[in-house]
């Protein structure tokens, strides 16, 4: 039934749309959805750049395979761009462990060398195969539609018709290996002693990105195809904190990326691979504004309002330490925008022309005051500082001192109620 | 060899200039290179790669010259900007450093190719050539646009000559050159722009795409030869040399293969015959030292102490 009403739902757009574009646009948005899926434990396992590696190897298993006899967009070229991709991770480690390599250098020489050799191929073997060096780069999803195969009477892209079916194989791979993928993923080590087979995990998740990557090859090239991969997962990785919500995001994201690139591409007369990685990298840099806890934005705003806190009670502490020595400030001396807070807040109010503090102003200001004094007490007894150095600490730390750490510190010092600097430290308001 | 040395007396003289000034990048990449590698930047290189096309396409949009040298500015701005976008990321989110390379190389890439494809498919002149500078194609460049090439590398190579000593204290222990007071963040700048600059020039003769071979393979190769940085820094200049020499010989013979991949083919041949036959480290040499016709504590302990740490933990 659900199948059906979206089956409508997608018709009616495509009807919209234009078959031709909502072709490509489908095909555009199941290979995302493959690419994010995999590309979400890629991304947590810091094995992006083998992800990289693995979508510019993928090209001369491709054209081995298209050289054979498969069908470029078919099912035969994905064997043989698995085959490509664990040829890769061999090459890679090999070139590790055997060459004594760097790590990132040996990415660079496997990926440069096989992307190169595909390269060569293609441009060797001419007219006999059907993909230029410009394709290979940046894909051909306008042509998508125009290359069907007949099922049941319905034309269907051939390069649709194999993403389908890859992203089938992909999230029913990830279904049943998932609590295996998110054990690996977050501890290896203790993944290998609970007994979880670590090196078949890794191995599925490196045929899965290799399955994606062919698939999103013949639509989006080599290059894109990374930031299908990564750029998902690494944005929805930034929002939310669960690695099953990350991999929804990140689809959600892959989407929205491969839609909106497709249509500003198709409004904009351009390259419409190039313009779906522009719209994931935009996606990113708002994630990256925005996100709730650590983004730009967010810590900004959290490093204002403590700026904002500090400011209104170094003002009140200031106000009652004049209180203490029998000053009066007008409110003239400190005009601006802290007094007038203080004053809305009602912790200051005014009397005649000056401001006084108000009965809970004063209480929050002794807090702080106690605070501070406390502290340049404790500093003096049990680190040996000069007098003179004891304020600017106190002064730091008088805004961070919770209620049982003034306990704690008022008992360590026992029955002294007098700071070095000689004033008397206010008692506690019960 | 001799093969190699005839063909090029039998080229035209513009081949002969192009011919020379790619070598020179070539030499010059493979000796940059070799810093960036021990710095651990060979994919910072790429990303920066990647990220030429947007300056190359802006170029030409903003200046309307199609002149190499115009062309090459713009992307070693955008390259610039691409690895300060990249340390941005790094510093400011917690996106992991593999991550963060990933997402700056294909996302610039991307917006590389839409401009060259939105002004290819606006018919603004020169813009049909620009596809070009993805794979490297060095049969379309002149004599003159070789010199420039040329020149800039000699003087990247001079820039290695007279700082040798501040390149190779800061390559090797950043922390201590910094504490001994040197200028350790100047210096490592200094030679982040190198590379950049490296990856420019090699656009031409290499392509976006595989132009960091130039600067990886070749330092790859001299690793296996020796374990000293002057010697490294000459085999990788050689190797970087002949490579990018064999590219430019077999594309020219062969108008419609784009130069980079010849170029990384040839220098990945030279790796994986290194990796064979190097004395000491390479695989013929230690079955040869196993099997115990050589002094075998002697190798082992040079074996394990030149093979770092495996890529991944396990896999």
């Amino acid at each position: 039934m659900t199948i059906l009403l979206a089956h409508a739902m997608l018709t009616s757009w495509l009807e919209s749309i234009g078959p031709l574009h909502g072709w490509a646009i489908a095909t555009a948005v199941v290979v995302s959805a493959c690419c994010a899926i995999v590309g979400t434990p890629l991304v947590v396992r810091r094995m992006s750049l083998l992800g990289d590696a693995i979508s510019h190897a993928v090209l001369p298993g491709l054209v081995v395979a298209v050289l054979l006899g498969a069908q470029p967009g078919g099912i035969g070229v994905l064997f043989g761009a698995t085959a490509a991709a664990m040829v890769t991770v061999w090459f890679t480690r090999f070139l590790c462990r055997q060459a004594g390599l760097w790590d990132d250098a040996s990415v660079g020489v496997s990926f440069t060398t096989l992307f190169a050799a595909g390269v060569l191929l293609v441009t060797l073997s001419g007219s006999r195969i059907d993909l230029d060096p410009g394709c290979v780069l940046y894909g051909i999803l306008e042509l998508v539609p125009f290359d069907t195969v007949d099922v049941y009477g319905w034309d269907i892209p051939r390069a649709f018709l194999s993403a389908s079916i890859v992203l089938l194989l992909v999230s029913f791979g990830m279904w049943c290996t998932w609590r295996w993928q998110l054990f690996t993923a977050f501890d290896c080590d203790a993944a290998i002693a609970a007994g979880v087979p670590t090196v078949a995990v890794t191995t599925g998740l490196l045929v899965g990105v290799s399955l994606a990557t062919v698939t999103g090859f013949v639509a989006v090239g080599a290059i894109l195809v990374v930031a299908m991969l990564v750029v998902p997962a690494a944005t929805a990785e930034r929002l939310v904190h669960r690695l099953h919500h990350a991999v929804w995001l990140a689809v959600v994201i892959a989407v929205v990326g491969a839609i909106g690139g497709y249509l500003l591409a198709w409004k904009l007369g351009t390259s419409a691979a190039g313009m779906m990685a522009v719209v994931l990298g935009v996606e990113y840099v708002i994630a990256i504004l925005v996100a709730p806890d650590d983004g730009v934005v967010a810590r900004l705003i959290s490093k204002l309002v403590y700026l904002w806190r500090v400011q209104c009670e170094d003002r009140l502490a200031s106000f009652w330490r004049a209180e203490e020595s029998g000053q009066v400030r007008h409110e003239d001396a400190f005009g601006g925008l802290v007094n007038r807070w203080l004053c809305v807040n009602g912790q200051l109010r005014k009397q005649e022309n000056d401001l006084v503090l108000t009965p809970q102003g004063r209480l929050n200001a002794k807090v702080i005051v106690r605070s501070h004094r406390l502290w340049e007490t404790w500093l003096g007894k049990h680190v040996d500082l000069p007098v003179d150095h004891l304020h600017p600490p106190a002064e730091w730390i008088e805004h961070h001192l919770g209620e049982q750490v003034r306990k704690r510190i008022e008992n360590e010092l026992g029955n002294e109620d007098v700071d070095p600097h000689g004033s008397v430290i206010p008692r506690e308001k019960k | 060899m001799i093969y190699s040395a005839v063909a090029i007396a039998l080229l035209p003289y513009n081949t002969l200039v192009v011919a020379a000034g790619v070598a020179a990048v070539g030499c010059a990449a493979g000796v940059i290179g070799t810093f960036g590698v021990l710095r651990k930047r060979a994919l910072v290189g790429d990303a920066a790669a990647h990220a030429t096309l947007v300056g190359v396409a802006s170029a030409l949009l903003i200046t309307g010259h199609r002149d190499l040298a115009v062309l090459l500015v713009g992307g070693l701005l955008s390259a610039i900007f691409a690895i300060i976008l990249l340390v941005l990321i790094r510093k400011f989110t917690r996106t992991r450093d593999d991550a963060a390379t990933a997402i700056v190389l294909s996302v610039s890439f991307g917006l590389g190719i839409t401009l060259i494809s939105g002004m290819v498919s606006r018919g603004i002149p020169g813009s049909g050539g620009l596809e070009r500078f993805l794979l490297g194609h060095t049969a379309s460049l002149t004599a003159h646009d070789a010199l420039l090439l040329g020149i800039v590398s000699i003087i990247g190579v001079l820039c290695i000559v007279v700082g040798l000593k501040e390149a190779t204290m800061v390559a090797f222990d950043p922390g201590f050159a910094a504490a001994a007071g040197w200028p350790a963040a100047t210096i490592d700048l200094v030679l982040i722009a190198l590379i950049a600059v490296m990856v420019v020039v090699g656009l031409p003769a290499a392509g976006a795409v595989l132009v960091t071979a130039l600067v990886v393979i070749p330092p790859a190769v001299a690793r296996q030869w020796t374990d000293r940085l002057i010697p490294m820094l000459v085999i990788a200049g050689a190797v970087g040399l002949l490579s990018a020499l064999a590219g430019v010989v077999l594309s020219s013979l062969a108008v419609q293969v784009p130069t980079g991949p010849v170029v990384v083919l040839v220098a990945t041949a030279l790796l994986i015959l290194s990796i064979l036959v190097a004395p000491c480290r390479g695989i013929l040499w230690r079955t040869r030292a196993v099997s115990g016709i050589s002094s075998v504590p002697l190798m082992e302990t040079e074996v394990t102490a030149a093979t770092p740490r495996v890529m991944e933990r396990k896999l």
